[in-house]
Order: structure tokens, then C-alpha cells, then sequence
């Protein structure tokens, strides 16, 4: 017996590779009280962990990074971020092709490594460290960590709509209720 | 006043920077152990750098041995952790023609000489100071550690990104293919 479908379920089964993503974990530190999310998709592995404001203030002070860069970072949504190359493949992060999507079904585009260091060289200050780049391909069995940012409020829940790519591909996926660490710590 | 405030808990949080990767509940991700072949070898940039004691290091005194650069600062965790396979690996092929030269990213001697007291091993690979990220930015380094061997003809022939386990079996062998 012959199964007729129409071509957009055909194109639909063709893109669902693209566009799924992995099993997302959660776990929330009982000593901080702060969480972390870590996906493992197709060889892309991301995990992202909650930070508070005065400690990403901190970590850039102990560099003697000038105050006002400081108090810029410390304005922003920042996450510790690990991405490691788990496949046999070279594999690129997107950063910049990653979306916050809030309730208000607004998609948010992080600030780049790139942003931030273009306007710290403009202030004369040449640190170009702690970020994750947004354009860095990974060797199998290499892996990076660093900040990734976005100008959104603590506390503010969205989704990550993450992205990839690999043998000229671009995959997607996302994790849902997702964070930004709180103004304080919870024992604070 | 927010400013001593704030420089109190930097100093505090740099401390532990050096201890833990962020806050308690981020996994720390093992080491690697591979290092990847460049398809076509690039020549090497020179550069002249300082050590801990002020003496110049240029990349042109060490032709005709094998180097493994590492670019790296305190405030890296995985730094921190690949240092002693470092130490190991260099130990290993000491009497060979074999250097390890660790390139410090932005920070003060002062500084990274009150951290290398912390270390379990010390270094005694020289460690040099690229205080502007100059040298890193020459090779192209986007985030810490990176990692880049450069073979007896200033050529650089491997690369790892992220934290290796420099006295896995596996990079012996690479490292030892180069130097024989």
C-alpha cells in the first residue's frame, strides 16, 4: 500500500534532525541555591550555571578591570558557560546566533565577546578574556568555558534557543526555564 | 563605600577563583587528552617576551627544538589543573630538545609568583609574561588555555583548546614522534 504525504511533512521530517534538541539536566546547588542546566546534543555539549551579580562583579574587579566596566557587566544576565566538542567532528558554538526568549515571547541576542571587547578597547582597556568567544571551533576533544551575557534583569525565566554547527550545518535546539541568577544569593 | 566593599570581595573571590571555576554546583569537566594535527602547519609568529625575573625569551631561540606553548592565567581554572601535566611532560623530555614555555595573559609577575606558591608542583618551565595579550592575539588564541606545539622548524603543528592531561600516554607519543 502506497503512503501519500503531503511535501511539507516530508520537509518537516527532513528538518527535524536540525532542530531537536537533547536531554536537558537541572541541577540546583544545595549549599548556593543557585542552578545549572546541561545538555548533551549530538556531540555538543552545553551547561550553564547561574551566577549572581556581585560575584561576576567580583571575578572582573580581581582582574583591575576600572570600575565602570565593572559596574557594566554587573548590569547583565550572566551565566558560567562550558561547551565541549564530544564528537569525532569539528564543531563551531554560535553565541551569536543564540536567542533568550522571554515570556513575553520576545527573542533577547546575547552580547558577544566581541561587543564587549570592542567597547572595553574603546575605554583603552585591551582585556579580551572571561568571555566565551561566539566564534570558536572546537577540535574533538577540545572545550571551552567562559561568561555569556545578556541584558536582561535577575531573575528573569526564558528559554535558550541555542545554536551550532558542524560539516556546514546549523543545528538548533533549546532548554527551557532557564534563570538569571537573583540580585542576591539565596543565603545572602 | 562600594568601592572597598567591592575590592574586599574581589580580593575574596579571587582567592577562591583560583580554587573552584564558579560557584560549587558547576561540574568540572575532565581533561583532555588529544591534540589536534594542523592540516597545513603554519610558520610560527616570533615574539619577545619577559620572564618571571625580567630576562627576554624570544620564540627564535628555541629553533630547532620542539616548544609547547601554553597561554594561560591564574584566575583559569583549567589552568590551574593541567599545570602539573605540564611540569610532568616537560620532566619527561628535559634531556631532549623539548621547551615548555608557559605565556601568561594580563597579569603581573607579583601576582602569578604568589599563585605558583599555591601549586602542589612548581613550574620550573619558564613562564612568560604577555601582559598585553599580544603573542596570544598573534596566534590567534580566543580563550584560555590554549595550547599550541611548534615542531623543530617553527612551524606550529598541533593545538588544543581547553584543558589537556599533558602526561596522558597519548600526548607522550605525539610529542615524542616530534622530538625523535
Amino acid at each position: 500500500m502506497k503512503m501519500v504525504y503531503p511535501r511539507c511533512c516530508l520537509l518537516l521530517l527532513l528538518c527535524l534532525p536540525l532542530i531537536v534538541g537533547g536531554e536537558v539536566r537541572h541541577h540546583r546547588s544545595p549549599e548556593t541555591g543557585l542552578s545549572s542546566w546541561k545538555v548533551e546534543d549530538r556531540g555538543f555539549s552545553l551547561e550553564l550555571v547561574q551566577l549572581v551579580p556581585n560575584y561576576v562583579k567580583a571575578v572582573f574587579a580581581s582582574r583591575g578591570l576600572p570600575p565602570e566596566v565593572v559596574a557594566e557587566v554587573g548590569g547583565y544576565c550572566v551565566f558560567g558557560t562550558i561547551v565541549r566538542n564530544l564528537s569525532d567532528a569539528p564543531l563551531s558554538n554560535l553565541v551569536a546566533d543564540w536567542r533568550y526568549i522571554t515570556a513575553d515571547g520576545v527573542a533577547h541576542a546575547p552580547k558577544t565577546k566581541s561587543a564587549w571587547v570592542a567597547e572595553w578597547r574603546e575605554r583603552g582597556v585591551a582585556f579580551r578574556w572571561l568571555m566565551l568567544p561566539e566564534d570558536q571551533t572546537y577540535e574533538a576533544g577540545d572545550w571551552g568555558q567562559g561568561f555569556t551575557t545578556v541584558k536582561l534583569p535577575p531573575g528573569t525565566v526564558f528559554e535558550l534557543a541555542y545554536a551550532w554547527s558542524q560539516h556546514g550545518e546549523t543545528y538548533r535546539g533549546s532548554i527551557e526555564g532557564l534563570r538569571c541568577g537573583p540580585a542576591e544569593p539565596a543565603d545572602g | 563605600m562600594q568601592v572597598s566593599w567591592l575590592r574586599r570581595l574581589a580580593l575574596l573571590v579571587g582567592s577562591m577563583l583560583v580554587l573552584s571555576p564558579a560557584p560549587a554546583q558547576m561540574e568540572v569537566p575532565e581533561l583532555s587528552h588529544t591534540l589536534t594535527r594542523l592540516a597545513q602547519p603554519v610558520a610560527a609568529p616570533d615574539f619577545v617576551i619577559e620572564d618571571m625575573d625580567g630576562e627576554p625569551h624570544s620564540l627564535q631561540d628555541y629553533r630547532g627544538k620542539v616548544v609547547l606553548i601554553n597561554f594561560w592565567a591564574t584566575w583559569c581554572p583549567p589552568c590551574r589543573r593541567e599545570m602539573p601535566s605540564l611540569e610532568s611532560l616537560y620532566q619527561k623530555f628535559r634531556d631532549q630538545p623539548f621547551a615548555v614555555l608557559a605565556v601568561n595573559q594580563w597579569e603581573s609577575p607579583d601576582h602569578v609568583f604568589s599563585y605558583m606558591g599555591d601549586l602542589s608542583v612548581f613550574p620550573t618551565f619558564p613562564i612568560l609574561f604577555d601582559r598585553k595579550s599580544e603573542v596570544s592575539e598573534a596566534f590567534g588564541v580566543k580563550g584560555l588555555p590554549t595550547s599550541v606545539v611548534i615542531d623543530k622548524q617553527g612551524r606550529v603543528v598541533l593545538r588544543a583548546i581547553g584543558g589537556r592531561d599533558f602526561a596522558h600516554p597519548e600526548i607522550e607519543r605525539t610529542i615524542r614522534e616530534l622530538v625523535e
